[in-house]
């Protein structure tokens, strides 16, 4: 077998940072390779690297024997090899065909117009070759996130890719998507298509690669065989230190009622009822989760309790009082802290740097303000706190948030919220994007904080999350509880069908869903 | 910190970060835009004909002097400063300051009077960019300001006499300039934060309606019965700005200059250290976080064009209280020419202080070169536009930075957190 792309001492320096540290990596042909490592190792700097957007300080790329020494992109994709970013680089109201063709379109009259017959069946024979559903006349605004992944991919098949370099593809995929995406890779594979992907999610490299290498603060840790690797072994080659993956939850005797959220309705954007009279109860030293399949109103159940949107109907009290009518910074100023499930639109001003980004939320409060006068300085040793606390990389606190990473961002904006000293947490996927090491940070953080008595109300997509950390555990779907039920009791393939709207033929619904904890309506 | 060690920390900031760098840029681009400038000059002169050619190259007779258009534009601004005698190139040293020149000579009171108004015009429209609105009405909140100003002194000014009767009266022209200008920019503040009624259109309008209230006005009511414009009767002296240091006939007065440039450092520091600054620029760079943030967007629209007009309306008042001495109608587009100033200044206030001032010296010079030269005004319209275009496109001298200078100071990526790029999902 011939090696496709091999990467010799790759070394890649940013001021202040070198991201990638004397890096080999040897991709054979036809086979899968992941990239692992958490946020900030360097995954995609090398990545870049090996696709033309960054030149190495020192180093080679070679690829199929030949060294290469790629002044852009295009310079890689006339050499076969292909990049999928995370974000979709495609025209929203433009077709998936003339998505696929944009750039390299096939030309009739002498080159002055677009043969579109010829551009479509081109793309039809493309998609059926690989196996691919995708109808080429839709608009990709109409398509889903999955879909729009698989016309990336073809849209680099189409010119020609032979290496194709996915940079975290399932971050922005359901889990059936994520399956979908699986044999794609595999059929690809089986046409003789070299892939690396980069994850920082172990299961799925696991899954779906032939070889895994494992990269840890830009150094190459280690490149091992997907079939015999470990999960422990993996997870302390990328963290450096051994990880323990069960997560532990100490009993908490739980106290008062935090929230108190009584037949609320709320309607998204376009005035569809997205929540439909929804009750629940948050109390002292508990963790109250919702699982769900993203969109099925968990963003505006949790927008209606932080007081980012103005509910239909129902009622929210906030202990025990009602704060129905209560604008947002009120709510924050009482202690409703508030990890938001968009980081780069609503957790932080990403043209701000970390200063001000820590002062965020606290504007209006002492000790940063006083008399309408900000301290920067006390807002300085804030976010110096946070950065050091929470590990967020780099921790230059003059940077502006943009040029973090997803990982660091959330980190930060965690540290933010959890540094508030919150009465009630409320957290939407807290730990998304964000690399193993912080992740159990994170987690392990909820739960002191649950053991200190503050209520937590925690949404997430990843069922081990919710599993792992609630104290009770609501499913939602269409914008209803399912069901309310202890975590421990359940199994993932109720909660499976609970998500999907249906109840378990042996299931009792644990309570009533108008009153979903057994109490007395207020 | 301590307070050296807190200085020196602000300084190595100011020269590494951006500033230092946005000086770069606009002395290259200021440079460039004069060389450009300078064929144009040279090539309109060779198509032009005149009867005394100013230059004449292998034998094609020029009718401009580009060096000498140049000159006057910047120099001519200042009341030409420079010894005619002092040529360093062709060894004559003489004193380079030009024997009797007057440092306050009515070219440079003309200068800095129109820097002094272009200041107020340029922080009204800043504050409103940072706040995310384009005010486009500073004109007409411009001219509310210096009509309501005129009307209510006109009315005060016969009671109140002496020298505190002026600062009475000048601190109550001003207050009467930022309220009318404020009220007026809170009908298009309000269509926005409550009606979702955008801002460019209703501001757009509300300059015609602030013109053609003004005119109605000034040709009616409140006009002078004795001239034949569209004018006030003139205030009395005592209500007018004194001209401390420079000429009565100057219109210009010391004091009101001082004053935009306190105005621009309090509005730097209102943006900058306090809340409804941090409110202010939070939903001006990115609502949606500033409604997470608590900011409240209604009140902060609000906040912010009202402060913005009446900054504009301050300036109007200033207009009638140091230039005019009355109302008059066909006020010169000072709120337009605001937006310039503000865009570029990076809608910076300290930034406007400079911004400002090249304008005013753009403004007062193209006089100079009109009067003292054959160019052509329209052509000296066009060497004020290159600059201007040349300056606020910083962008294109970044670009061409990154490949003149070396690759370790001229390309500064934003990953420098460990090279991942920015990931959401």
């Amino acid at each position: 077998m011939d090696t496709a792309v091999r990467l010799a001492g790759i070394t890649k320096e940013f001021p202040g940072v070198t991201a990638n540290d004397d890096i080999d990596l040897a991709v054979e042909e036809g086979t899968v390779h992941a990239l692992l490592g958490e946020n900030g190792a360097g995954k995609t700097t090398l990545v870049n690297v090996l696709y033309g957007l960054y030149e190495p300080t020192a180093g080679s790329v070679y690829v199929r024997g030949e060294e290469r020494d790629f002044d852009s992109p295009r310079d890689a994709i006339d050499a076969g090899v292909g990049m999928i970013h995370q974000h979709f680089m495609l025209v929203d109201p433009m077709t998936v065909t003339e998505n696929i063709v944009l750039g390299n379109e096939p030309r009739k009259w002498g080159g002055l117009v677009v043969d579109r017959e010829r551009a479509r069946s081109e793309v039809v024979e493309l998609s059926e070759r690989y196996g691919f559903d995708v109808d080429p006349d839709t608009a990709i605004e109409k398509t889903s996130v999955g879909v729009r992944q698989r016309v990336e991919i073809l849209k680099a098949l189409y010119r020609g890719a032979e290496v194709l370099i996915l940079d975290e593809p399932t971050a922005v995929l359901t889990p059936q998507e994520v399956e979908d995406l699986f044999e794609v890779l595999a059929e690809l594979k089986a046409q003789g298509k070299t892939i690396i992907f980069i994850t920082h999610k172990l299961g799925e490299a696991m899954e779906a690669a032939d070889e895994i290498t494992v990269l840890r603060d830009g150094r190459k840790v280690g490149t091992v065989d997907a079939a015999s690797a470990d999960r422990e072994s993996l997870a302390q080659m990328m963290v450096g230190r051994e990880v323990l993956i069960e997560m532990e939850t100490p009993a908490v005797q739980v106290g008062d009622p935090v929230l108190q959220v009584r037949d609320l309705s709320v309607v998204d954007d376009r005035d569809v009822e997205a929540v439909s009279g929804i009750s629940l109860t948050v109390r002292e030293g508990e963790v109250f989760g919702i699982a769900g399949v993203d969109g099925n109103g968990q963003a505006e159940l949790v927008e209606a309790i932080t007081g980012l949107r103005v509910p239909e109907a129902g009622s929210i009290r906030f202990e025990g009082t009602d704060i129905t009518e209560w604008n947002r910074l009120d709510r924050i100023h009482e202690g409703m802290a508030y990890i938001p499930e968009d980081r780069q639109s609503r957790g932080l001003v990403m043209d701000f740097d970390l200063v001000e980004n820590g002062l965020l939320g606290s504007q209006h409060s002492r000790p940063f303000v006083d008399g309408g006068r900000i301290d920067w300085e006390v807002a300085s040793e804030h976010a110096d706190r946070i950065v050091e606390t929470y590990d967020v990389r780099p921790g230059n606190t003059a940077a502006a948030a943009a040029s973090l990473s997803g990982g660091n961002q959330q980190k930060f904006i965690v540290g933010r919220e959890f540094e508030r000293d919150p009465r009630l947490m409320v957290a939407t996927h807290p730990t998304r994007g964000v690399d193993i090491g912080s992740t159990e940070y994170i987690h392990d953080r909820i739960l002191e904080m649950r053991e200190e008595g503050t209520g937590v109300l925690l949404i997430s997509s990843k069922l081990d999350e919710v599993q792992g950390l609630a104290d009770r555990l609501a499913v939602i779907y269409e914008g209803e509880l399912m069901a309310v039920v202890e975590p421990g009791d359940v199994t993932e393939e109720d909660l499976g069908l609970l998500m999907a709207g249906e109840y378990p033929a042996d299931f009792d619904a644990v309570t009533d869903h108008s009153l979903p904890n057994g109490e007395e309506p207020l | 910190m301590k307070l050296p060690e807190r200085l020196a920390d602000r300084w190595a900031r100011l020269v590494t970060a951006s500033a230092f760098e946005r000086l770069l840029i606009s002395g290259a681009a200021l440079v460039l835009s004069i060389l450009v400038g300078g064929v144009l000059i040279l090539v309109a002169g060779v198509i032009a004909e005149c009867p005394n050619p100013a230059l004449s190259m292998l034998g094609v007779s020029v009718c401009y002097d580009p060096i000498a258009v140049f000159d006057k534009l910047f120099l001519g601004a200042l009341g030409d400063p420079i010894n005619p005698a002092f040529k360093p190139f062709q060894g004559q040293f003489a004193w380079i300051i030009r024997p009797g020149f007057d440092p306050l000579n009515g070219q440079l009171a003309t200068t800095l009077s129109e820097t002094t108004i272009l200041l107020f015009a340029g922080v009204a429209v800043a504050i409103a960019f940072r706040a995310g609105i384009f005010n486009i009405g500073a004109q007409g909140q411009l001219v509310v300001g210096a009509l309501a100003t005129a009307i209510v002194l006109l009315q005060v000014a016969p009671h109140i006499t002496g020298a505190i009767g002026t600062i009475v009266l000048l601190i109550a022209g001003l207050f009467v300039g930022a309220a009318a200008g404020g009220l007026f920019a809170a009908i298009p503040g309000a269509l926005l934060a409550y009606a979702d009624a955008n801002e460019v259109i209703t501001t757009i309008m509300l300059n015609f309606v602030a013109t053609a209230v003004a005119l109605y006005l000034a040709s009616n009511q409140f006009k002078d019965p004795e001239s034949f414009a569209n004018q006030t009767v003139p205030l009395p002296d005592h209500a007018l700005f004194p001209n401390i240091v420079f000429q009565p006939r100057d219109d210009f007065s010391l004091i009101a200059l001082v004053l935009a440039g306190l105005f621009l450092v309090a509005i730097w520091y209102l943006l900058n250290h306090t809340s409804l600054g941090f409110d202010i620029r939070t939903s001006g760079l990115q609502p949606q976080a500033a409604e997470y943030g608590g900011v409240d967007s209604k009140r902060t629209v609000m906040a912010g064009m009202v402060l913005s007009g009446a900054l504009a309306g301050i300036g109007g008042a200033v207009y009638v209280l140091m230039v005019l001495g009355n109302f008059q109608t066909g006020v010169p587009g000072y709120g337009f020419d605001g937006i310039t100033v503000s865009i570029l200044a990076g809608n910076n206030p300290l930034g406007v202080g400079f911004a400002g001032l090249l304008f005013g010296v753009l403004k007062s010079g193209s006089i100079v070169v009109d009067v003292g030269t054959d160019v052509p005004p329209q052509l000296v319209g066009v060497l004020r536009g290159l600059i201007i275009l040349f300056v606020a496109m910083p962008e294109f001298f970044r670009l061409i930075g990154t490949y003149v200078l070396p690759e370790e100071t001229g390309r500064g990526p934003a990953a420098t957190d460990g090279g991942e790029v920015i990931d959401d999902e």
